[in-house]
């Protein structure tokens, strides 16, 4: 780890207030993210749908200002990735079943894809990002190949053999270079001139050989705002049977490749860190997901020693999103019922279900 | 005629009439009421190669895939060589042999813990009767014995350490207990020291014998006759050390096999059938995905599914499946539900079992799940019912699945139920 960065300014705190009540969707949801417009709540997941919910200012009826729109359908298996265009109300979403696809978001009316590719990857689709220009789309998969596509009609452009895994990608903010996280720990940086490998950082504590599975990976790559840290995170040490371990995000000094902090939160078998983001006040934000009240929320500036807020409460935590106001984040968190056999409720098989949480953010 | 007072479970589904007259007259009394002479079956040749999944293979990521649905995962499903089967994305190798395979999508048992389903499920979940039953590998080496190859007839290859593992013979005695290779090598210093010669090496194995022997005179000799028997192991094996010669492998099926431990192990259990072994069980351990499972089932089923479709294309191409029966086992399949560790749980409730080879039908699908794959559609099978459907599979008469314990008679299999006569060919 490198020096631990000093600094004189004092840690701005953080606070996460809930906005009205969670929103409840039936299904298990991977990834809620509001559009760049700050109008439009989309959330992918298990059902192949992507889900819509309009986004207001908060009333006495509706607590969170969220109104959900009929949801888009086209994909299989499960939709794992969503990335929307800087300018134009695009969206685009990836599959387990090796789809990618752009549809119109901001219409309440359902709509066929701009374009698609049935066979965009061969099998499972991990991740997706955007150019900051929005001029391309990265994506990449199981098949261990990162694709570069057009987001005018999806030509591709490129694309590089990253060798395993592909968990994971984000596009640096001066758009000059790719990152791509995979299942051992390692991230590559691409030039988007040159298609080329030009660093390799490590993140190997997030991958293990659990007996004879191979467990970890990056699962999400995110760059502060002004793209002088980079955030992977995962899950570090599974122990027994569940090959699940304790979340993890490693914060990378991005000009030097450095590991500045290694923020380890939660506790064995919590499972893994699955998203994190910079906040504007320095802190990283992290949810991280196991049983309810194990995997916690989080708050963490990389230059303290130790986490400002755990909160167990909001546990379960899939995804998150800061609505382009900036004072409004949305967690999305699972509701999955575990445990051995039958377990019936009121005679019926229950599955898993999700749940949304807005909160204002205040410093 | 049997010693033993006491009646037997198959005599009460026989009228009086049958009894008396064709039974009697075919069999005559003595052979019905003896149990079955592992001498009568040896000539058949039949063997088993069990693999056995430990912690429960899911079976929508395997045999029973329902992609597109609410439990069905993020994996499709693919063809297979049989028009209209399909099995998961996970075994495309697999997916190539399935005209060779029988797939039971109806399997039901009765425990979801790995303490009480792994023995449960090993020895066939029999009626309770007061005595530890067998584990198959020790029923089949009991019920038809080795084979003429005089190997031992149940060698069990798995992770770990090796030696020789007695509990799971149950009531039949040590004897009966299996030979296990730890990651398939030999038994630790099985070859005499180099400085003993075979004179002395002889001398002292009839010095050996003979102590033992008066040491048995007075005493029960279930545990003198294990003894005995291992010894006899030894010294088969010792004169066949070439079956742990990796040199001899093929370099061309270390590669089809994959380097990997469940690859290294299901060739060796191939070699060990072709040497002639009558029961050979190859463990592979950590199946138990209680998180994380779509990552972790896209490593295991990739690591199953390359040596298993290598295996089965090997017995067909020998004509060994004529003989050999396979087996692909675990304690229970996985829950339909995704839990908040992306995991699936313990299911016992319905689940699939795949095999192949002697005596079982090429290329079904037997049995069902309804559209979510939450519950069995149609008839449920328990374990007993494929008991009963693998000695048929192997030629041990009906008339004849039974053990006799200390003058008490006991059914092989459980006793309410048969064999699945669409899984026999």
């Amino acid at each position: 780890m490198a020096d631990k960065p000093q600094t004189d300014e004092p840690i701005a705190a953080l606070t996460p207030q809930p906005i009205g009540k969670p929103i409840e969707y039936e299904r298990m949801l991977w990834h809620a993210r509001f559009s760049p417009d700050g109008q439009w709540l989309v959330a992918v997941g298990q059902d192949a749908k992507i889900v819509r919910w309009t986004v207001a200012d908060p009333t006495e009826e509706n607590g969170t200002g969220l109104t959900q729109g009929e949801s888009l359908t086209g994909h299989n298996g499960w939709i794992c990735g969503l990335a929307f265009h800087p300018k134009l109300s695009h969206l685009y979403t990836v599959d387990s079943w090796g789809q990618l696809a752009c549809y119109p978001y901001s219409q309440p009316e359902t709509s066929e894809p701009l374009w698609n590719h049935q066979s965009a990857h061969e099998g499972w689709i991990r991740t997706i990002a955007i150019h900051p220009t929005g001029t391309r789309v990265a994506t990449g998969g199981n098949d261990g190949v990162v694709r570069i596509w057009s987001t005018v009609d999806g030509a591709p452009v490129s694309h590089w053999a990253h060798g395993s895994k592909v968990m994971s990608l984000a596009f640096t903010p001066d758009g000059k270079s790719l990152v791509s996280g995979d299942l051992f720990g390692i991230i590559r940086q691409w030039d988007l001139d040159t298609g080329k490998s030009i660093r390799e950082l490590s993140a190997v504590p997030l991958y293990q050989k659990h007996y004879n599975q191979e467990c970890g990976g990056v699962r999400r790559l995110v760059f502060s705002p002004q793209g002088d840290r980079l955030a992977a995170t995962g899950q570090k040490e599974p122990k027994g049977g569940f090959a699940t371990g304790t979340p993890c995000v490693i914060v990378f000094d991005w000009a030097t490749g450095d590991v500045l902090r290694e923020m380890v939160v939660g506790d064995q078998n919590d499972g893994f860190a699955y998203d994190a983001m910079f906040h504007s006040s320095g802190n990283v934000v992290a949810c991280s997901s196991a049983f309810p009240r194990k995997g916690p929320f989080w708050l963490w500036h990389p230059e303290s020693e130790q986490a400002l807020l755990i909160d167990k409460k909001l546990s379960n935590g899939l995804s998150l999103s800061l609505h382009p106001d900036g004072r409004r984040l949305a967690l999305l968190t699972s509701n999955a019922p575990n445990g051995n056999g039958r377990g019936l409720k009121d005679g019926e098989y229950p599955g898993g279900r999700s749940r949304i949480v807005l909160m204002q953010l205040s410093t | 005629m049997s010693r033993s007072p006491l009646c037997r479970p198959h005599e009460h589904r026989l009228s009086r009439r049958h009894f008396m007259g064709a039974g009697a007259a075919t069999l005559g009394f003595g052979n019905m009421l003896r149990p079955v002479v592992a001498e009568d079956l040896r000539d058949k040749d039949r063997q088993v190669l069990c693999i056995w999944l430990d912690g429960g293979m899911s079976q929508l990521e395997s045999w029973d895939p329902k992609p597109n649905t609410q439990f069905g995962g993020p994996f499709r499903a693919i063809p297979t060589s049989v028009p209209g089967i399909h099995v998961s994305e996970l075994l495309p190798k697999t997916a190539q042999q399935m005209h060779h395979l029988a797939i039971l999508r109806s399997v039901h048992t009765q425990d979801n813990s790995h303490s009480a389903g792994v023995a449960r499920i090993n020895r066939g979940d029999p009626k309770e009767r007061g005595v530890v039953y067998p584990y198959l590998g020790s029923a089949v080496a009991k019920l038809m014995g080795p084979t003429k190859t005089g190997l031992p007839p149940y060698v069990w290859v798995k992770p770990g350490s090796g030696g020789f593992k007695t509990q799971d013979a149950g009531f039949l005695g040590p004897s009966y207990g299996a030979l296990a290779l730890g990651d398939a090598k030999p038994p630790a210093n099985l070859l005499p020291h180099p400085s003993l010669t075979s004179a002395d090496y002889q001398l002292r194995q009839e010095l050996r014998t003979r102590f033992n022997e008066r040491f048995g005179k007075r005493r029960f000799n279930n545990e003198m006759a294990a003894d005995t028997s291992v010894y006899d192991i030894a010294q088969t094996l010792m004169r066949r050390m070439d079956l742990f010669d990796e040199s001899k492998v093929p370099a061309k099926d270390v590669v089809r096999y994959g380097s990997h431990e469940l690859g290294r192990h299901l060739l060796m259990g191939r070699r060990l059938i072709e040497a002639g072994v009558r029961f050979v069980k190859v463990n592979s351990y950590h199946w138990d995905s209680h998180g994380d499972h779509f990552n972790s089932s896209d490593c295991l089923h990739r690591q199953f599914d390359q040596p298993f479709a290598a295996l089965i294309e090997d017995l067909a191409d020998r004509s060994l499946l004529d003989n050999v029966l396979v087996i692909v086992l675990s304690e229970f399949g996985r829950t339909p539900r995704i839990n908040s560790h992306c995991g699936r749980d313990h299911w016992p409730e319905a689940w699939s079992v795949a095999m192949a080879g002697c005596g079982i039908q090429r290329g079904a699908v037997v049995g069902a799940t309804n559209a979510l794959g939450t519950f069995v559609e149609g008839p449920e099978h328990d374990i007993g019912h494929l008991f009963h459907t693998w000695f048929q599979a192997l030629g041990i008469p009906k008339e004849h699945m039974e053990y006799i314990n200390q003058d008490q008679p006991l059914p092989v299999a459980h006793d309410d139920f048969s064999a699945i006569s669409e899984l026999l060919s």
